[in-house]
């Protein structure tokens, strides 16, 4: 039996080598130039302060995809599993955390003060724990009784999962579009004459925290040790004295906790949510989780912010009616020629 | 084995109950309908976020039924579709519920469906069966008339050559024009941006907006159709309009495809408030609730039917109603004409019962009296049909924000 990553570098090979290969080679060079060359004469005929302001939107973007891809990563990366709920729990995010402010005392159409900043983080802090709580739920009712079952079986709970969770939002809020305040103030600063929004500055600043957070959490804490170390081989981590269950149930604690964050900063950004919005925005962040390299933290983030930005770059230089085209274009290419994902995938080698 | 068994007759013990539960429900020609019943069918959205908009029209034919529950010795009863998945519209939704329609032969006529894509779906299967639709909504220029652009031709829908498929909304080569006309000698936009949600309803209206725009010497400064459903962020095409010079910003989608969401986002972008001009699709509760705080007087929506209110004629009528139907949905832009269109289709009935010599007509009797509807006076304006369905008079009506709902501007008269 050979590993993923022999049979990934065999594939590799076989693609590189014959003519076939390199004609692939060369067509895709020939196509990824012609697109540059394209894209610069539009940003040069749109001017800088233009390209600065889609690129803040971008990142922005980005940014949320980012932070509801980690949580896909770190539960595929240690259980190898696509927790399809996962989108569905983001979702949740948005709706709590759209009750919790009116309840705090942000309303819309108040003047955002210094107080507002503490009852902000005390709605992010509440929204990411409760998401955390039901995701750990989750995973002790569909996902642990079924651990040792065929692979298909939890796959098959995670569907269900989330279709059980889209109902119980769509039960909570109607399937209407849900209006998110608009609590935070629309001044932005200027640069190069670009406005940079102080909502993309916030949703920016706490991807990055969250990011860089989480990623030394997992390389320098004893928890994200043993969350390493239970990835790479359960069976060896439990006989060195790791606790499986707590471990597995750790992760996806921590990734609920980031996918409550993004959804709270989504319902900041866009003002908007709906019942199934896990289920098109978990589908482009598991994309994204793919394109950087499943089971990568950095790769989730990397994938999060490249599809990000190519959504907003093409919306903002080309066709819209492209955008979803070109996103899965880009991915097929990248797939092709890297399987692995940009990053390198990370998932244990059985 | 045993297990088997029991739940084998659970199943069976749940469909009896079923069954008779059925069979109850068809009543027993009781009072003054002693020939029979005739069914009055409606398909519209009315679950979800778009409930704001088809729930207007069901309530319509539901009082238009109430208020003419029996003709020439006939029981008449309405019996409502909902062609909403999830919240929003859908063809095959539509086309289930038509088959279901075609199915039963008390269904002489069906009021609906409120979407044109749902139009488009369903025509074919009620034009197989010869069953009459009226709808007081649809507006896709293409459903009645053939274009060289329209795919698919409005021949294709109607497998039998006969056309069943009537409306009294102005079609869209009419709505679209005449918010840019208002857009330019009234708001006096010249540059403009326009969006669509990429159905047949929102691009179309979108295209044909954008070429009156042109036509009249404005300039379309952006143009995009967007993926809705995968879309949240709408900054980058406003900045685009924006940096474009875009004076005026028009959204070819419904409520229910995003209509109003990037109004929300324009705070923010825009530093001067623009109008953000629509069609019928977003002239609802929910587009109010959608802009949030950047909801301004400077929104606009053109309704392809009239104000039933504008015409004092109407009042002891619109009273009666809101006595009766109390729900904020009850009472949209399109209550009137849905009312108007099963007003059109119970004066039909009755003269095809007429021509069916007092017997139950059959549906090819309707399908023939509806088109022979000349001159009917109704709430929202007097009708008679051309040979493509389409209505020889309509009215397109402006609405604009204030204060909280959407108020009356003006409504003018349009021929084809």
């Amino acid at each position: 039996m050979g590993t993923i990553g022999e049979a990934v570098r065999r594939r590799r090979s076989d693609l590189r080598t014959g003519l076939m290969g390199r004609a692939l080679d060369i067509g895709l060079i020939v196509v990824v130039a012609g697109f540059l060359i394209l894209l610069t004469t539009r940003v040069i005929d749109h001017g800088p302060s233009y390209f600065l302001q889609i690129l803040a939107f971008a990142i922005a973007n980005g940014g949320i995809y980012a932070l509801i891809a980690l949580g896909y990563t770190m539960v595929y990366g240690i259980i190898e599993l696509i927790n399809f709920a996962h989108g569905d729990v983001f979702a949740f995010g948005t709706f709590l955390s759209a009750s919790l402010l009116p309840i705090v005392g942000l309303n819309e159409g108040e003047p955002f003060v210094l107080g507002s900043v503490f009852l902000l983080l005390v709605v992010f802090l509440v929204t990411m724990l409760v998401c955390g709580v039901l995701n750990v739920t989750i995973e002790r009712v569909a996902y642990r009784p079924l651990r040792h079952a065929p692979r298909l079986a939890p796959l098959i709970t995670a569907v269900g999962m989330s279709f059980f969770l889209e109902g119980a939002l769509f039960l909570w809020k109607g399937p209407s579009n849900v209006h998110y305040p608009n609590i935070l103030p629309s001044a932005g600063f200027e640069i190069f004459g670009a406005t940079i929004g102080a909502k993309e500055l916030i949703v920016i600043a706490v991807s990055i925290i969250l990011v860089i957070a989480l990623a030394l959490f997992v390389d320098r804490s004893r928890l994200g040790k043993a969350m390493r170390a239970t990835a790479q081989d359960r069976d060896a981590a439990q006989l060195m004295g790791i606790d499986i269950d707590q471990t597995i149930a750790a992760t996806f604690f921590i990734g609920a906790l980031l996918a409550g964050a993004g959804g709270t900063m989504f319902g900041l950004y866009y003002g908007t949510s709906v019942f199934d919005l896990g289920f098109s925005a978990g589908l482009v962040a598991f994309t994204a989780a793919v394109f950087g390299g499943i089971g990568n933290i950095y790769g989730a983030a990397i994938g999060g912010l490249v599809i990000g930005m190519i959504q907003s770059f093409w919306d903002g230089y080309f066709d819209s009616a492209w955008t979803q085209v070109i996103i899965f274009v880009i991915l097929i290419l990248v797939l092709v020629f890297r399987p692995t994902g940009i990053l390198g995938m990370r998932v244990p080698e059985k | 084995m045993k297990r088997r068994w029991l739940s084998a007759t659970a199943v069976l013990a749940g469909l009896a109950i079923v069954a008779a539960a059925c069979g109850q429900a068809a009543p027993a020609g009781g009072g003054g309908a002693d020939k029979g019943e005739i069914i009055i069918a409606s398909n519209f959205p009315t679950s979800g976020a778009d409930r704001a908009s088809g729930r207007g029209p069901e309530a319509g034919v539901a009082y238009a039924v109430q208020l003419n529950g029996n003709i020439k010795g006939f029981k008449i009863t309405h019996k409502p579709y909902d062609d909403a998945v999830n919240g929003v519209h859908d063809p095959q939704k539509g086309a289930q519920n038509f088959t279901d329609m075609v199915s039963n032969a008390k269904i002489l006529g069906v009021v609906g469906p409120f979407n044109s894509n749902v139009a488009r779906a369903t025509i074919p299967v009620a034009n197989r069966a010869s069953l009459v639709m009226i709808s007081p909504a649809n507006t896709n220029e293409c459903l009645t008339q053939d274009f060289p652009y329209c795919d698919p031709k409005p021949a294709a829908l109607r497998p039998t050559g006969k056309n069943n498929y009537f409306r009294i909304a102005a079609p869209d080569t009419v709505q679209g024009p005449a918010m840019a006309d208002f857009a330019i000698d009234t708001l006096k936009a010249t540059k403009i941006a326009i969006w669509s949600d990429n159905e047949t309803f929102g691009k179309g209206v979108a295209d044909n907006f954008g070429k009156r725009v042109t036509a009249k010497g404005g300039t379309v400064v952006v143009r995009q159709d967007f993926d809705v459903k995968s879309t949240n962020d709408f900054r980058p095409f406003l900045q685009r309009a924006k940096d474009a010079g875009a004076q005026a910003i028009y959204a070819g989608a419904t409520s229910a495809t995003k209509g109003c969401i990037p109004r929300a986002q324009m705070k923010g972008i825009f530093t001067t408030d623009i109008p953000y001009m629509g069609p019928d699709g977003i002239g609802d509760t929910q587009c109010i609730k959608d802009a949030g705080d950047n909801a301004t007087s400077n929104m606009y929506f053109t309704n392809a039917a009239a104000d039933a209110s504008q015409d004092a004629a109407n009042k002891a009528l619109i009273d009666d109603f809101k006595t009766k139907f109390t729900a904020k949905e009850d009472l949209g832009a399109y209550t009137f004409p849905g009312y108007d269109s099963a007003k059109i289709l119970l004066d039909a009935v009755g003269r095809a019962i007429d021509t069916a010599g007092g017997k139950m007509p059959t549906r090819e009797q309707v399908v023939q009296a509806v088109q022979d509807t000349k001159n009917l006076k109704l709430s929202t304006g007097t009708y008679s049909f051309d040979k493509n369905g389409d209505p020889t008079a309509a009215t397109m009506a402006f609405y604009q924000y204030k204060g909280g709902d959407w108020s009356f501007v003006k409504q003018f008269s349009v021929g084809q």
